[in-house]
């Protein structure tokens, strides 16, 4: 009895049909996943620094610190 | 400032530099895609034996990594393009001061109203006291109002330098016989340092900005101070 003939054409077609859109998969997925965990987090730190953000009590514990040349702590 | 082992941008204090730092993270993004097909692409290729002896032509593909790589940077021009144009914006600056750069110290001219001008060294590093940063303080900083648009006008009085200040997201090349400008608007108080960004001699590296914000009733004051001890 023989053996049935083996695929022999059409093998590299074969293996970039399986592998290229894993490879598309995993780069939208890693692109979306920068886009999750580090852009979007990003934006929202500034949004939400500045929504509370009340300039002069900081800069007064800045300038009590004595980062400032300009401005002394109140007490000098 | 920077601080150790940091690898991305330094925290933005102007609104140009925090949009920089989007676009960034946008364009970061897109090389990450890239970067991950390629890489899969090329894993995928060395671990065959498989290859196409036959093929001549194929327009198909052609047409798809023409396409794509032409809509990505599209989509890169278009936040680039309009970051380009924030930053040109009239803006009407409230305050307009030339730095110069000189080797190897900068000075800041005030002129708008009275006539300031004073230079700025680095302390040397013998010199710092304690909670001081090495190479990167300076005697005198440049201190401007905050939340206020201030224009800078750059040159130089020797050789190229360049005027950089990376949280505030500005640099600007110092030529001599050339008046460069830039402007900002600060978003919050503080003390921005910078360093020269075009090498202009043996002391390139200890010639480094300070920009401080404050107030603008407290910059009042200090440029009083200073005129009065001119």
């Amino acid at each position: 009895m023989s053996l049935p003939k083996p695929v022999m054409r059409g093998l590299l077609a074969k293996r970039l049909r399986f592998h290229l859109p894993i490879a598309f998969t995993l780069a939208i997925t890693a692109a979306i996943a920068f886009k999750f965990t580090v852009t979007e987090p990003r934006k929202k730190a500034y949004a939400d620094f500045y929504k509370q953000y009340d300039a002069v009590k900081e800069f007064n514990a800045m300038r009590e610190a004595g980062i400032f040349e300009s401005v002394r702590p109140s007490g000098e | 400032m920077a601080h150790p082992s940091q690898l991305g941008f330094q925290d933005a204090a102007s609104p140009v530099m925090e949009e920089l730092l989007h676009f960034h993270d946008h364009t970061l993004m897109i090389v990450f895609l890239i970067s991950t097909l390629v890489l899969y692409i090329i894993v995928a290729m060395v671990t065959t034996k498989l290859t196409n002896k036959f093929i001549l032509d194929s327009q198909e593909i052609e047409i798809i990594w023409t396409l794509l790589p032409a809509l990505i940077l599209i989509l890169i021009a278009l936040p680039s393009l309009r970051i380009l144009y924030l930053m040109d914006e009239i803006n009407d600056p409230h305050l307009t001061i030339k730095a110069m750069g000189h080797q190897w110290y900068w000075s800041y001219e005030y002129t708008d109203y009275e006539d300031l001008g004073f230079d700025s060294y680095m302390i040397p590093t013998q010199d710092l006291t304690p909670g001081q940063f090495r190479l990167l303080e300076t005697d005198h900083r440049m201190v401007i109002p905050v939340e206020s648009p201030v224009r800078v006008l750059v040159s130089a009085d020797d050789v190229l330098h360049s005027w950089a200040v990376p949280s505030l997201g500005i640099k600007m090349d110092a030529v001599p016989g050339r008046l460069n400008q830039t402007a900002f608007i600060t978003s919050r108080p503080g003390v921005f340092y910078g360093q020269c960004s075009e090498i202009c001699g043996a002391n390139h590296s200890f010639m480094p900005i300070v920009v401080e914000a404050v107030p603008l009733e407290h910059f009042e004051n200090w440029s009083s101070l200073m005129l009065e001890d001119a």
